[in-house]
């Protein structure tokens, strides 16, 4: 246990020597807290964030592929120029010989006008759109109450809705259950046969990725009611799903070459997977992190010179006290040793305060926000490793210059 | 035990070399009690400073106990001032903010010895210099004379061969200055060998050999 009691011997000495100048060393231990606890809160806001994000894409379901028509389109040879560039003869086809990659596929439907939707005198400014039964699949939506709509309800153009909670909760008042009762879409009645699970969309709708939607305040018709409503066979754009996460770039490349092969005449067509946002999210939240994390650390950087600076003035102080030591029996190795420990032990108590402020701030920014975040025990492991290397790194000059000091010029000093 | 010959060392000011010791030829047997006296820039504290092993030699050689010194690096030398030496200065040196006991076991912390024994050396060396009702007070809440006598048990406690003491009085009233040379006869008188330089007469008169030296020569030599 020798070696025990030589560091243990050595740290009371780095500890006296803090003592002394209390205010100096408590000061130079904020500064290495709030650096600690400022990249902590950073880092935890933007991983709850993006865990946030990554688990509202995910509700939309991780395998769907949309495609559209390409409206930058430029090709001066195009004749159409209207319409959305997709109907029900290429719903059908692509629903008999398109693409090995899809699973599931649905037309989406919407109208320009804004139809009045009410019941009584309770009115809803819920979104419609026209889908056919397989949207509540590729979407990863769940019926609560009731049912998805059958292939016939498509089929006959049956006056059948699934409507979200906000909906039931504006039509019907909250808690209510629905099923069986009708609703006014414009001049017609239609019969509520589902109602959706509940989404949390929160962060996506705050920050518009859903189109400003609120992803509960919807209402699903047959699109064949719905095209029959609008007057068009038009279909705005389709979803669909691949049969896997990895297939979905592959289904994105068929569906693009099908539809062009059908219509490229006069349209071409755009893809998007749901891979491609998540990409794309992902490149975006760590790039806020980073710029997160680097502006934190720059106050961790501030706190690091501020150790350097107290260390500096501490050994010039010291000068005398150096000297004697020498002659009293210090190696070089002694003194260089001292003083980096002063300034480890500094950046170290720094290090476990800002521990635990950053763990604190994130407990409450957890509570105020709702993000998931977990403080984690490789969290605490490299705060510490991080403080213990801003101790060494900003001590070390100043122990150098310590150690190196002639003990007769050193005693001298005044 | 302390054998100098044809030591010699200057200064570097720029480019100008003052020459501090020219030739010093000395040696100085176990027990004895030595001072070095001479007027001020006579290179008597340089001297010392190279007895205690804290300063170097340009030429000559200087063994102590049997070691070679001047050939020395850092930690050798560092190691010698541990086991060997021990220092006595005129502005005692003491770490402010911690105890009298906390500055005497400095010495045993370099040289690591063990927890149990320094606490019963730095009792019996306070014993020795008279201050075992002082172990626990700050240097700021001793007098002068007690605080020399602090230092001095500092520089007892590795039990060294050599005490190296500059200017021991000169920031004592004459009564402290008279107990501190009383204390470093009874200690010579149990066997430490010393080394001290003074300006006084009076003080250099409490040794039993004086070594006057001029311009960085011996002058006169009462051995």
């Amino acid at each position: 246990m020798d070696w025990l009691q030589f560091y243990f011997d050595r740290l009371l000495q780095a500890f006296y020597a803090l003592r002394d100048n209390r205010l100096r060393s408590v000061l130079s231990v904020l500064g290495i807290a709030v650096g600690i606890a400022a990249v902590m809160a950073v880092g935890a806001v933007s991983k709850g964030g993006s865990y946030l994000v990554f688990s509202e894409l995910e509700t939309f379901g991780l395998n769907s592929v949309w495609v559209y028509r390409d409206r930058n389109d430029k090709d001066p040879n195009r004749r159409v120029r209207k319409g959305t560039g997709l109907d029900n003869y290429d719903y059908y086809a692509m629903k008999e010989t398109c693409c090995s990659a899809m699973d599931k596929l649905t037309p989406m439907v919407f109208s320009r006008e804004r139809s009045i939707i009410q019941t009584g005198n309770r009115y809803s400014n819920a979104r419609i759109s026209g889908v056919n039964s397989d949207y509540l699949d590729i979407n990863n939506d769940h019926i609560i109450y009731g049912r998805n709509f059958r292939p016939l309800d498509i089929k006959r153009r049956r006056a059948s809705a699934v409507i979200g909670p906000t909906v039931v909760e504006d039509l019907f008042g909250k808690g209510s259950n629905p099923i069986g009762k009708d609703i006014r879409i414009g001049i017609r009645r239609f019969t509520v046969v589902g109602v959706l699970e509940e989404k949390s969309r929160d962060f996506l709708a705050s920050i518009g990725s859903s189109g400003g939607q609120d992803a509960n305040n919807r209402i699903l018709i047959p699109f064949t009611l719905y095209q029959q409503m609008n007057g068009s066979k038009a279909i705005n754009f389709f979803q669909l799903k691949a049969r896997s996460l990895e297939e979905a770039d592959l289904l994105s490349i068929q569906v693009k070459a099908f539809l062009e092969r059908r219509n490229g005449k006069n349209y071409k067509y755009k893809t998007d997977t749901m891979a491609t946002y998540i990409g794309t999210a992902d490149r975006i939240l760590s790039g806020v992190a980073m710029i997160g994390v680097i502006a934190a650390s720059i106050s961790l950087l501030v706190g690091g010179l501020g150790i350097m600076n107290i260390m500096s003035t501490s050994v010039l102080e010291r000068t005398r006290e150096i000297g004697l030591r020498k002659a009293i029996g210090a190696s070089q190795a002694d003194i260089l040793m001292q003083f980096l420990l002063e300034a480890i032990v500094i950046s170290t108590l720094g290090g476990i305060i800002g521990l635990i402020l950053g763990a604190g701030s994130s407990i409450i920014l957890a509570m105020v926000t709702g993000f998931p975040l977990t403080p984690t025990p490789l969290v605490i492991i490299i705060a510490l490793v991080v403080s213990i290397i801003v101790g060494i790194a900003s001590g070390f000059l100043p122990a150098r210059r310590a150690s190196r000091l002639h003990p007769v010029e050193a005693l001298r000093y005044e | 035990m302390i054998s100098l010959h044809n030591i010699h060392k200057s200064y570097y000011m720029g480019d100008v070399t003052v020459p501090v010791l020219n030739g010093i030829d000395l040696s100085i047997d176990n027990g004895e009690f030595v001072a070095i006296m001479g007027p001020s820039g006579s290179g008597k504290t340089t001297l010392l400073n190279i007895i205690g092993c804290l300063d170097s030699i340009d030429v000559g050689e200087y063994s102590l106990a049997g070691e070679k010194i001047n050939t020395l690096d850092d930690k050798s030398m560092a190691r010698i001032r541990s086991q060997h030496i021990g220092f006595v200065f005129q502005l005692f040196n003491l770490i402010p903010r911690i105890s009298a006991r906390r500055n005497i076991e400095l010495p045993m912390i370099y040289a690591n010895v063990n927890k149990a024994d320094r606490y019963s050396r730095t009792t019996t060396v306070l014993e020795r210099v008279g201050l075992s009702d002082r172990a626990t007070h700050v240097p700021t809440q001793l007098s002068g004379g007690q605080q020399q006598r602090v230092a001095i048990a500092r520089a007892l406690v590795n039990n060294p061969d050599l005490l190296v003491v500059d200017e021991p009085t000169g920031s004592l009233d004459s009564k402290n200055g008279k107990e501190i040379m009383q204390l470093f006869g009874r200690l010579n008188a149990d066997g430490v060998t010393i080394v001290m330089v003074t300006h006084e007469n009076d003080i250099a008169a409490c040794a039993q050999r004086q070594v006057h030296l001029l311009d960085g020569k011996i002058d006169q030599d009462t051995a």
